[in-house]
């Protein structure tokens, strides 16, 4: 077949399922060969036509002319004996589809299958009724005949071939009987009661058969409905036990070739289907390697699928047997040539009643899954892998990274379209082989890559994650104002066959998380290096300066990023980690391993709040309110110690000396520091039950919302005081915008700006919120600050 | 190697908690006593390199330097089988060796003298790592060496190496028996002035508390230095472990104390281990989970720091930070079931005026030292009531001030010359301003400590101040 052929072939293929018969009529078979068909002969088709329409016709139309050419006597000319002894002669021929003298037999002008059988009128009527009688039985002949002949053509498939085969069998039997009965009237033996007589037995079986037949051939029934027709068949005949005998033995002969099949597939993960009647179907367009990069993992669910017609006997395990030949395949694929044991009693083709076939089934299915589940898990080390995986993107060796930030630091500052990221991979690796992770083969599948955009964008782009979008406009900003820290991401190879578990969607969730977790990790650095700058100045008498309440701010954000880290690693992924591991021990099937391990992730990505962009967007503020206070601290710190150090060599270190020197700075520091210490004290109030506040606590259950609510109010205020003080002209409308956005629906009392005598005050409607109220007093203050113009001491 | 960090060990006091704490660590990480690997230890996830550097035969030697101003002790450390372990370009003794006669202000010459000795090998040693994180000293602050010549060493390693971590394992004087240093609270005032203002962490060993450890729990009639030392090396390895086994956080050691130390002077940590065990002593198995780690962490009696403060003050004490190591085999949902179950009984007392709350650190085991419990914990602990041992320290000071009893020796050397003692006023002062400071840590106005505006300059209009009309707000 050429090249074009094929591909059309495998288009149809990818249509729906309606047009898979058409798909399977154009599987390669031979053709039936030209003079197969041009002679009647051979399929029982050399009856000539009639004009008649109705079988009742036959007697009326009868006509001497019909006769006339021959040189044959009307039978009507001899007496009754001789008439009766010529017409049993005609019936035996008649029984066997031959025409006689006087007994016709005509097809139907327009009807392929109707067959109407002539008498010669003149014939004694009592022999006319009983010659009558016997038709049927020619009849079903000639249909039986008929179809065994076509069907045997090679493009009816399999099925249609064991049971044409299975019928030709009967058909024998059937002619062996006529022979016989033959033999009889030649000794003379025979009158046409007896014929009658001999003839009933097998008239019910060939009758019900034919009305098989007929419904068979009408709808052109190949393959697995052929077996459906057949078993509903002998159910329906389930009172004639003679004819429900004959059905189901017809159906086994016809599922033998069927079953041969699936044994195939189900013992060796072949599809060994020459006309397509099988109802698993390959997509052969879906290679293996298209998991490592298809976000679907389409070649694990639909490589091999489910058709249409599956045989009503296997519709309740047409699943298993899917995953077992499936699991076969896999193990093929990976270059093992796995087989399931074969034993005396493992023959599917023993078509029991007593559903031996199904045991086979069930026996080849647990053999295979636990075949795959043990070459994935032992020979490829799914659980190494996993660990590796959990080293690297879930940070359980974090050290790594630590060197990874340390070095790469410049790199990563850079805009997104600057950074080399051949450069952060050598760096990456450079980290990799000079920490713990040196020792673990596993850690040079670790590649680096820079996204395109930040997490907050990327997870709205992830739709089945089943999250609301939110929608934002400032995509344009974004992009300029990004760098390597925001979009900064680990990947992973995982090859075959490791990748039906660790698919490129696991993957991408396992970015996700790490992204986050780098997120947060890059904020506690930088708090790290404000806390260190604070230590610098540890020599200085700082009581009560704007530094000592800077450092207690300085921690509190540390305490937020470590709790918020804590949460993650020891509340979230470790405890989610340590079941999916205990449950991944006692997977039963590698469609386990896969639900668990999704089932992991999901989880992860619940309870990270990757799901929940609202507050993730709170996070992310907060997280951008530390690094500003970090960046701005250095920036303080170090520009207001600078007087202090020169003071500090003439030994005079009175505290309010030191304030005035730096009171340049001191008095917005100060506005930012006062705040955050609101910020701790509003963190504390947020503690309903009055005990320690242990901020870990807001994570669980429905605290954590609130409590996020209520800092980023804060912090937001902070944020804009930090922008006023770096020169960024903030008005006031903005800024009650920014309020107002954070502020939730769930609060009632919208917020107003007060113009009093020559002050801003701020107010709500809602009075009953102590939290609320401290941070707008918090604010007013800070409004001051930012518009009141301070009176400054010299 | 990145974020490597050096060991001093100043005195015999550092020495020998140092030998130790090397012992331990070669234990832990299947290391001989010739610093080549064990041949079992082969799985690796460990990070070696942190405190040790491989020589170009593959040996391991530690970051260590030891320093004495007397010989009896590297001495025995060089005799000992531990003896090819250290870098010999790594030990100094001083020529005379006559040490420091257990006067801080000899020590602090001495090591004046000898600074260009051991800055070269601190050098040496700083060259010799990718990127230092930081120094560890190993001393005791009673003595001469240890305390004289360390706070001399804080001094210059602050100036010279101003952007790295200094971290402090300082053992304090046993209070409870009558030392056969006299001047102890001397040097001990002296040296606390450095650790206050030179070291970015001091973890606290109290020997005190160390002797009473071993003889109520480990129930040791007379316990021995090698005893005591051995459970400072359990503590000390211990607290390296996030280090040394990486985990989800803390695994350098700027997160690790950052996290500990809420102001740059309240940097005094105290520790509980559990369950002890002195070697060769055979123990009572207890059934060890997180929820009993961490409960008996909590508990004052495992607490290696000696509480002096009465039972009113105790129950003002609180606590700013607790980080919690735990180690060995944890089922890591049981975490945070046992915090919630901590919160839930109150046991801990934590400050008022920011957030605390119980940090835990999961670290793996060493694989190589087996211990007959499943889960160890330490607990490394910022808490108020450390200012009792400073307050102790400075009233030992005052009644041996007073009297102007042995201050003699102290005039000997340049410092103190000419009768000027203004060293020690102003080591006191900075002392009391460090108990006031953890003093005021307790109240839960903390915030506003030290925020009395003597000029008022910042209660004018339109600045931090500026109060909002109680009328229009509400």
């Amino acid at each position: 077949m050429d090249v074009r052929a094929r591909k059309r072939e495998e288009k149809e293929k990818f249509g729906n399922l309606s047009r898979e018969m058409e798909a399977t009529t154009s599987t390669s078979c031979p053709s039936t060969p030209r003079w197969n068909i041009d002679r009647p002969f051979l399929t029982g088709r050399f009856h000539k036509e009639t004009k008649g329409t109705s079988r009742l016709a036959d007697t009326k139309g009868f006509s001497m002319d019909l006769f006339s050419n021959g040189l044959e006597t009307p039978i009507g000319y001899y007496n009754a004996s001789v008439q009766e002894l010529i017409v049993i002669d005609d019936l035996l021929s008649a029984l066997v589809g031959i025409e006689g003298r006087y007994i016709l037999i005509r097809r139907v002008c327009g009807k392929e299958d109707q067959i109407s059988f002539q008498v010669d009128a003149s014939m004694d009527l009592a022999i006319q009724e009983l010659a009558k009688r016997m038709f049927p039985l020619c009849e079903s002949y000639l249909l039986i005949d008929q179809f065994v002949e076509s069907r045997s053509q090679f493009k009816n498939g399999l099925v249609n071939h064991a049971f044409a085969a299975a019928l030709k069998a009967l058909l024998l039997d059937y002619q062996a009987m006529v022979a016989q009965l033959e033999h009889q009237f030649r000794l003379g033996r025979l009158s046409i009661q007896g014929l009658w007589f001999y003839c009933q037995p097998v008239m019910g079986s060939m009758q019900a058969l034919s009305i098989v037949l007929q419904k068979a051939s009408a709808n052109n029934f190949i393959g697995s409905s052929v077996l459906n027709l057949l078993q509903s068949q002998a159910k329906a005949m389930a009172g004639d036990n003679a004819v429900r005998s004959l059905l189901e033995k017809m159906t086994q002969c016809a599922s033998n070739a069927y079953l041969s099949i699936l044994e195939r597939w189900v013992y060796e993960g072949v599809i060994d289907d020459p006309y397509g009647e099988f109802f698993i179907a390959e997509n052969k367009s879906l290679q293996k390697e298209s998991l490592t990069q298809d976000y679907d993992a389409k070649y694990w669910r639909q490589r091999y699928s489910l058709k249409e017609g599956v045989p009503s006997f296997l519709a309740n395990i047409a699943g298993t047997i899917l995953t077992t030949g499936k699991y076969l395949n896999v193990m093929r694929e990976c270059g093992h040539n796995v087989q399931v044991p074969a034993s005396e009693n493992s023959k599917l083709t023993i078509f029991g009643s007593n559903h031996h076939y199904l045991e086979c089934i069930k026996a080849a299915y647990d053999f295979a899954s636990s075949e795959l589940l043990n070459l994935i898990i032992e020979k490829y080390d799914l659980m190494g892998k996993l660990r590796s995986i959990k080293h690297y993107l879930l940070l359980d060796q974090g050290d790594f990274l630590v060197h990874f930030m340390d070095i790469a630091w410049d790199e990563l500052t850079k805009k997104l379209d600057e950074i080399s990221v051949e450069k952060l991979q050598s760096l990456l690796d450079l980290a990799l082989r000079t920490t713990a992770a040196a020792v673990d083969p596993c850690h040079e599948d670790l590649t680096c890559c820079v996204e395109r955009s930040s997490l907050l964008k990327r997870l709205s782009t992830l739709k089945d994650l089943e999250m609301r979008s939110v929608s934002d406009s400032n995509d344009l900003d974004e992009l300029l104002n990004i760098t390597g820290l925001e979009t900064f991401s680990l990947s992973y190879k995982v090859e075959w066959p490791l990748s039906i578990v660790i698919s490129r969607k696991a993957i991408a969730k396992y970015q996700l998380i790490f992204r986050f977790l780098f997120r947060c990790k890059h904020v506690d650095r930088q708090l790290c290096g404000a806390w260190q700058v604070h230590q610098g100045v540890r020599a200085l008498n700082m009581r009560g300066t704007a530094i000592s309440r800077s450092s207690l701010l300085c921690r509190s954000m540390l305490k937020f990023i470590n709790s918020l880290l804590h949460y993650l690693t020891f509340e979230v992924l470790e405890p989610n980690w340590h079941v999916m591991h205990n449950r991944l021990q006692t997977a039963k099937s590698i469609d386990e391993v896969i639900q668990y391990h999704d089932l992991f992730l999901e989880k992860c990505l619940r309870e990270c709040l990757l799901l929940l962009p609202e507050l993730l967007k709170k996070v992310e503020r907060l997280q951008s309110l530390c690094l500003q206070y970090a960046a701005a601290t250095q920036w303080l710190i170090s520009s207001s110690i600078d007087i202090p150090k020169l003071e500090e060599n003439s030994k005079s270190r009175s505290s309010s000396h030191m304030l005035k020197m730096t009171t340049e700075n001191a008095s917005v520091t100060d506005a930012t520091l006062v705040l955050g210490t609101g910020w701790i004290r509003t963190w504390k109030c947020d503690d309903g039950d009055g005990g320690n506040s242990s901020s870990m606590v807001f994570f669980c259950g429905n605290g954590r919302w609130r409590y996020f609510q209520m800092t980023s109010l804060i912090m937001v205020l902070i944020l804009e005081i930090t922008l006023s003080m770096q020169g960024v002209n903030v008005d006031s409308f903005s800024l009650m915008e920014g309020l107002n956005q954070i502020v939730e629906p769930g609060v009632d009392g919208e917020l107003d700006l007060v113009r009093g005598d020559n002050r801003h005050v701020l107010q709500t409607k809602r009075s009953n919120d102590p939290c609320l109220h401290l941070s707008l007093a918090m604010f007013s203050k800070v409004f001051l600050v930012t518009t009141g113009q301070p009176k400054r001491p010299n | 190697m990145p974020r490597e960090i050096i060991t001093l060990q100043v005195g015999q006091c550092g020495n020998q908690i140092g030998m130790e704490f090397w012992k331990q660590l070669c234990a832990e990480h299947g290391i001989n006593k010739d610093g080549i690997l064990e041949d079992f230890a082969t799985q690796g996830g460990d990070r070696k390199d942190v405190f040790f550097y491989q020589a170009d035969d593959q040996h391991y030697i530690p970051r260590a330097l030891l320093i004495d101003l007397e010989p009896r002790v590297i001495n025995g450390i060089q005799n000992s089988e531990y003896r090819n372990l250290y870098n010999h370009e790594n030990i100094f003794v001083s020529d005379h060796g006559g040490g420091a006669g257990n006067n801080w202000a000899s020590g602090y010459h001495q090591g004046k003298g000898v600074e260009e000795d051991i800055m070269d090998m601190i050098d040496r040693e700083a060259d010799g790592s990718d990127s230092l994180e930081g120094f560890v000293l190993c001393h005791s602050i009673a003595g001469g060496t240890g305390s004289g010549m360390g706070s001399y060493l804080l001094e210059t390693l602050n100036d010279r190496y101003s952007k790295k971590l200094v971290q402090t394992y300082s053992v304090f004087p046993n209070q409870m028996e009558t030392s056969d240093v006299v001047v102890q609270p001397y040097n001990s005032l002296l040296t606390l002035k450095r650790l206050t203002l030179n070291a970015d962490c001091v973890v606290v060993l109290d020997n005190t508390a160390l002797n009473r450890i071993a003889v109520e729990r480990l129930h040791l009639s007379n316990p021995t230095f090698a005893q005591t030392n051995s459970l400072v090396s359990t503590v000390m390895s211990a607290s390296t472990t996030t280090l040394r086994y990486p985990g989800y956080m803390n695994n350098d050691l700027v997160g690790l104390l950052a996290s500990l130390i809420p102001t740059p002077r309240c940097h005094f940590l105290m520790t509980g281990y559990t369950p002890l065990t002195v070697e060769r002593q055979a123990n009572v198995i207890r059934k060890t989970t997180v929820l009993d780690v961490m409960r008996r962490l909590l508990q004052t009696k495992n607490i290696m720091v000696s509480s002096y403060a009465r039972t009113k003050e105790a129950s003002q004490a609180k606590y700013i930070s607790i980080l919690n190591i735990i180690q060995g085999e944890v089922d890591p949902t049981q975490v945070h079931e046992s915090l919630q179950r901590i919160r839930e009984r109150k046991l801990v007392n934590f400050i008022e005026w920011g957030p605390a709350s119980i940090q835990v650190a999961l670290s793996r085991k060493s694989p190589y030292v087996q211990t007959a419990h499943r889960v160890s914990g330490l607990m490394l602990a910022s808490h108020t009531s450390i200012r009792h041992l400073f307050s102790k320290c400075l009233s030992q000071y005052e009644k041996l001030r007073k009297k102007q009893a042995f201050l003699d020796n102290y005039r000997k050397f340049p410092m103190f010359a000419d009768n000027d003692l203004s060293e020690f006023d102003e080591s006191r002062d900075i002392i009391e301003s460090l108990v006031d400071e953890y003093k005021a840590c307790e109240s839960p106005d903390y915030i506003k400590w030290g925020m009395e505006d003597p000029n008022n300059i910042l209660t004018e209009e339109g600045n931090a101040k500026g109060t909002v009309d109680p009328k229009l707000a509400i």
